[in-house]
């Protein structure tokens, strides 16, 4: 009996050596912040009173600055990875004393990367590219930092309005706009579709051909399209933490049963899909879809692509309403750093992949379209088919602003009601007028 | 430690807890009477542990007693207190902003929350270390004490390979469970009662102690609480696996009967074109299969070609057609499973038992039920049972088909129809980082699938007569 | 009672059989078929993406091509997976042996509450300390550039729970040959291995190769540690990857592609090693 006693101590010695091991590991992290704790506050804090606005804003002011090396890991799209990572490497060569730093560029998607930064940041990527309707989400997070002085100015005066509004959160800059050409229109087959302006000849043309129409109606990106197109509004305030402080909407009204009857109408078409990637959808006459789908979309469609801005339809009320919907930017997100020489160079890196050269040969790689006022000049952007479609229909857009996450999958779980059979065109003006109100005063909870 | 002595003293009611209570008294009067008893390198022992062995010369007992006391104090000084003494608060300091615009990481409650339990679990082992190390003091004072030999250094390494090796084969596989698997799940078990979500995100912010506050919403029934939808996913669930197992035994014993039928040739290829969908891996093989039911997927782009029917069938968007749907693909998955388990023990049945019956006239179905089933359900009840348990966590079949949808404005929290309770915790922790809510679900999840193995193993025939839970 | 009845009602009652067996081997294998038939479409074709017809109208590589290409990490993916399977198959394979063992032969204090306490760990959903493994192994940095090695010690650390099967084998083997050795001075380690284990070749193969394969399969916690690094990919998250995220356009026959240079091999070892999986989960089944 007594000899067992080892065994049990051997495993015990294993498991403490096992702790001790990671004891170790786990004080270097325990430490780190201990002895920062006592850092900012003297002799870091004095230090950088003067050199701050020298050296995160204008590197090239400040010849002598120490940035230090390391790795900065940055998360794009996939079909960006190659093109930053030679961009990057331009960047390096064009500032030699910031090279000690090494860029590796991961293949991690807009939807992804977000989520990644907020469950753990500290493994996060430096520099990752988010879609806008993330911002908030990242920044009552504190997975980005914000962008101030001369670094603001930058994006304020290199970028249209709308973009530089969309990095914004309660007055704050919190990132550098890098497409402003997140927004949706009209590719067509113009051998099925006689009359891209009307919804309802688009439809009977599906019909009559055979084919599929595809439009996301349970995304609460594609579904406003309906709704803002009858006079809706859904925004919402926020305050500086990026807290949601206020929600104004109108679903539950006349303006919105127009919209809903529209989109019920809509799917109960034979040739209705619901989707919105070309290279996921099958005998595809027309989609509702993004500029990112332009290649895929020529593919599909051969001599007979085109693009439209988005129809018009002819509501239950008589009335002709064009769709409208979100005008949205793709945006280039910093993390919070504890070394003040590699946020200098994230930044500066950060500026250069989101400058007009940049942005105008990511266009011609990646077909992306630049939310830079120069790059958006120029004529080779300018005769592009789908982004002209694309710039007809902004006009009748509203600019993307903030919603809480909860919005998203509210609008999912509306559309998906429809697309359910749920709500139909045998649901009375009451039922819908329910499901309005409720869908409202869920999204009015969401703000506090 | 502790942990699983109480949960092994409830459930056996009351007597093994005065049984517990009275080993543990015991166990002080022998540390008392240890002490009083014992010689100076006793007394030494119970301060330096190991003393003692090393003492008389039981070298590789002593040592180890020694290091496994040096180690931990060495833990305890450098780290474990670092983050025990904050166990309560969970952390006071967020992260600060720095002038340049830099940020100083502080108090991590993650960290100290993980580290905490991980302490307190340590101080419990020392502590059972300690008793031992007593023990092996007072035993070997006995020993010599009655003249006899101590066990040297040699016989004490010999033994861990023979009378000891259950001790050597256990230690790692033994302390991989406890630290891979026990300290996560009581460590989710805390978070329970915490505010740990998206907002409350270390280390940039800290996450603190709420008390009963999450269990409270997800049995609230009103507009912001989720227990309504907890209940249709809870539903859901129990439905699902029941059909999911039971469906599948029984469509697998038939396609076994079927292939073991007397006259039937190429018995071994029938059975292995079904063992591909147990061979191909699911992420594959399903994630295919749900395109090819999409909406305008080839089933049904194949039956409008032919004319079959007019609009196509919304197989996933249609809440009961998806779910009709996926246990049938279930199915496919399931039935190759049923039927290499049942082809064995078909063939062990007496062939005798159906001859006699059929000299009594019996009919096909007639020896099924009588004989073929009772004596299949028999041995194969246990199978059954866990079949049962696992399908209630069945993630793959369902996240790879529907990924739970389609949602509706009636379910909250991402929650969509054909979501199972672990899919729904998936989504809350991947999705939403809304770890609260999701260590709730975990903990219900454990409730359900414990209530219902106590329950149904208590009534099985065939495990009556096993020796515990074997 | 006629002879001649009883031959043409079995022979009706076969046909019938064989009719249905046929059917189910065509659902069985339809979508493997059709998945091995799209992934030699062209990329011309369709542009990679899904298509409302089976056979495609022009056959090519190109899928299996870019697979094989510089441009795609698969190749890499492909052996972190196989790394990650053979490790796992290999380790926890003997963590599941000195367990059996140990539960089957010896009884030592603690024994029954061990298992009770490992048969509660079990009910607890494996997700739900999916973050909290992530951490443990960040603390270790075997998250991102270390993951291959992470998951290698997540799939083994815990295997010793999985004990059910190979215990009741071993319950099987009768306890007096045990005896027997040890009365002639054999030690308990030498007993596991010179005599249980060459005895339990069956079981051993049933566990290495339900272990081989669970890694292929595994997307959710492999993507969780592998966060973002793609190097460190496994083909499962990769893969996923292609069908669930727009990101990917144009990679539905590469999926096919890939699926089918996954699914070959197992399916292959699997068919050879049948008999060995047949008998574990038989004996599985009816030992609980």
């Amino acid at each position: 009996m007594k000899k067992k006693v080892l065994a049990t101590l051997l495993a015990t010695a294993m498991v403490a050596g096992c702790l001790a091991g990671c004891g170790n590991s786990g004080n270097d992290t325990a430490s780190t912040p201990a002895t920062d704790d006592a850092a900012p506050a003297d002799d870091a804090a004095p230090a950088t009173d003067d050199a701050a606005p020298a050296d995160d804003a204008a590197p090239a002011a400040d010849e002598a600055v120490e940035y230090g090396s390391g790795t900065i890991k940055v998360w794009v799209a996939e079909n960006v990875v190659e093109f930053t990572q030679k961009q990057a490497a331009a960047f390096m060569e064009a500032n030699p004393d910031m090279a000690g730093y090494e860029v590796s560029v991961e293949p991690v998607g807009e939807g992804d990367a977000a989520g990644n930064m907020i469950t753990d940041v500290e493994g996060g990527a430096d520099i990752f590219g988010f879609a806008q309707d993330q911002i908030t989400r990242l920044v009552s997070a504190g997975a980005v930092c914000p962008i101030v002085g001369d670094n603001a100015n930058f994006v304020t005066s290199e970028n249209d309005a709308g973009a530089a509004n969309a990095a914004t959160v309660g007055g704050t800059i919190y990132a550098y706009p890098m497409t402003s050409d997140n927004g949706y229109f009209l590719y067509y087959d113009s051998s099925v579709i006689t009359d891209p302006t009307s919804l309802e000849k688009i439809v009977e043309d599906c019909e009559a051909a055979g084919k599929n129409f595809y439009f996301e109606i349970n995304s609460g990106w594609y579904q406003p399209a309906f709704f803002f197109a009858t006079g809706c509004t859904l925004t919402y305030d926020t305050d500086d933490a990026g807290n949601f402080t206020k929600c104004n909407i109108d679903y539950a009204s006349d303006k919105g049963l127009v919209a809903m009857k529209e989109i019920i109408e809509l799917k109960a078409s034979s040739s209705f899909q619901n989707g919105s990637s070309v290279d996921n959808g099958t005998n595809i006459a027309a989609i509702v879809d993004g500029t990112w789908d332009s290649g895929p979309a020529q593919a599909a469609f051969g001599d007979n692509y085109a693009c439209a801005k988005l129809p018009s339809f002819e509501g239950s009320d008589g009335n002709t309403y064009q769709l409208s919907g979100f005008g949205g930017f793709k945006l280039l997100g910093i993390k919070p750093q504890e070394d003040a020489g590699k946020l200098a160079v994230c930044h500066a890196l950060a500026q250069y992949l989101t400058s007009a050269d940049v942005q105008l040969s990511r266009y011609t790689e990646a077909g992306w379209g630049p939310s830079n006022v120069t790059a958006q000049q120029d004529p080779a952007v300018q005769a592009d088919v789908a982004l002209s479609a694309l710039a007809e229909q902004l006009v009748n857009t509203i600019p993307q602003g903030n919603y809480p996450g909860d919005y998203w999958t509210l609008a999912t779980s509306l559309g998906d009601d429809v697309i359910t059979g749920t709500l139909s065109t045998s649901s009375s003006d009451e039922e819908l007028m329910t499901a309005l109100q409720n869908f409202q005063d869920t999204c009015i909870s969401y703000a506090q | 430690m502790g942990k699983e002595a109480n949960s092994g003293s409830t459930a056996n009611k009351q007597n093994p807890v005065g049984k517990f209570f009275g080993n543990l008294g015991n166990d002080f009067k022998e540390i008392g009477l240890t002490f009083v008893e014992g010689d100076w390198k006793t007394k030494v022992s119970f301060l330096i542990m190991g003393f003692g062995p090393i003492m008389r010369k039981q070298f590789v007992r002593g040592l180890a007693l020694l290091a496994v006391e040096v180690l931990f104090i060495l833990y305890l000084v450098g780290f474990g207190w670092n983050y025990l003494k904050d166990i309560g608060t969970l952390g006071t300091v967020a992260r600060v902003m720095n002038d340049n615009g830099t940020y100083s990481y502080n108090d991590n409650s993650f960290l100290i929350l993980l580290y905490g339990i991980l302490t307190i679990v340590l101080i419990f082992v020392f502590l059972l270390v300690w008793r031992v190390n007593v023990r092996v003091n007072r035993n070997e004072e006995k020993l010599l004490a009655a003249g006899k030999k101590l066990a040297t250094n040699g016989q004490d390494l010999h033994s861990l390979l023979d009378s000891n090796f259950d001790k050597t084969l256990m230690a790692l596989p033994f302390t991989g469970v406890m630290v891979f698997t026990a300290l996560p799940i009581v460590f989710m078990i805390c978070i329970a009662f915490t505010d740990y979500d998206a907002n409350h995100q270390p280390p940039t912010n800290l996450f603190t102690w709420v008390g009963l506050e999450n269990f409270k919403n997800m049995l609230s029934f009103g507009t912001s609480g989720i227990g309504s939808t907890f209940l249709t996913v809870l539903g859901w669930t129990l439905i699902w696996a029941f059909f999911a197992t039971f469906l599948t035994y029984f469509c697998g014993m038939g396609v076994a009967i079927m292939i073991n039928k007397k006259g039937i040739k190429f018995k071994k290829l029938w059975r292995t074109i079904l063992v591909v969908t147990i061979a191909v891996p699911q992420f594959v093989s399903l994630l295919y299969v749900y395109k090819m039911f999409a909406n305008d997927g080839l089933i049904n782009t194949y039956l409008m070609k032919w004319g079959w029917i007019s609009s196509y069938i919304p197989f996933w968007s249609n809440p009961t057609l998806a779910k009709v749907l996926i246990i049938i693909i279930n199915l496919w998955i399931g039935i190759p499973y049923t039927m290499l388990i049942t082809t064995g023990l078909l063939m062990n049945i007496p062939e005798d038992l159906y001859e006699s019956a059929r000299i009594d006239g019996a009919t096909g179905f007639q020896m099924f039920r009588s004989i073929t089933l009772p004596y299949m359900l028999f041995v194969t009840g246990p199978f059954l049972l866990t079949q049962y348990t696992g399908n209630l966590n069945n993630f793959n079949v369902i996240y790879l088909l529907t990924q739970g949808g389609p949602q509706s404005m009636a379910l909250s929290n991402k929650a969509g129809y054909t979501d199972l309770l672990v899919t729904w915790l998936y989504k809350m922790t991947v999705n939403d980082t809304n770890y609260r809510m999701a260590a709730v679900l975990g903990i219900m999840v454990f409730v359900v699938t414990a209530v219902i193995s106590l329950a149904v193993y208590g009534i099985l025939p065939s495990v009556k007569d096993e020796e515990g839970f074997q | 009672m006629t002879t001649g009845s009883m031959k043409t009602k079995r022979a009706i009652g076969n046909t019938i059989t064989y009719i249905v067996l046929i059917v189910i081997s065509i659902i069985w294998l339809f979508p493997f078929v059709c998945m091995f038939l799209q992934s030699f479409r062209s990329m011309n074709e369709g542009g990679g993406g899904m298509v409302d017809y089976l056979l495609p109208k022009q056959f090519s590589l190109d899928s299996y091509a870019f697979l094989f290409s510089e441009e795609s990490k698969f190749v890499r993916w492909y052996g972190n997976t196989l790394v990650i399977a053979f490790f796992v198959a290999i380790l926890s394979t003997m963590m599941v042996l000195c367990v059996s063992y140990a539960l089957s032969r010896m009884r030592f204090k603690g024994r029954t509450v061990l298992m009770r306490f490992w048969l509660i760990l079990g009910m607890f959903p494996g997700f739900l300390s999916m973050i909290c493994l992530y951490f443990l192994l960040k603390q270790f940095g075997l998250t991102q550039e270390g993951a291959i090695p992470g998951l290698i010690l997540i799939g083994v650390a815990s295997s010793g729970m999985g004990y059910y099967v190979t215990k009741g084998y071993f319950d099987t083997i009768p306890k007096a040959l045990d005896e027997a050795a040890r009365i002639d001075g054999a030690s308990r380690a030498r007993v596991f291995f010179t005599m249980i284990l060459p005895m339990s070749k069956p079981i051993i193969i049933y566990a290495l190769l339900t272990a081989f394969m669970n890694p292929w399969c595994d997307y959710v916690f492999a993507s969780y540690v592998a966060f973002g690094y793609s190097d460190s990919y496994n083909v499962a998250v990769a893969m996923q990857r292609w069908v669930w995220t727009n990101d990917y356009q144009g990679y539905f026959t590469r999926f096919c592609a890939g699926g089918m240079l996954i699914a070959v091999p197992i399916t292959i070892l699997f068919m050879c090693l049948q008999k060995y999986y047949v008998e574990g989960v038989t004996g599985g089944a009816v030992k609980g």
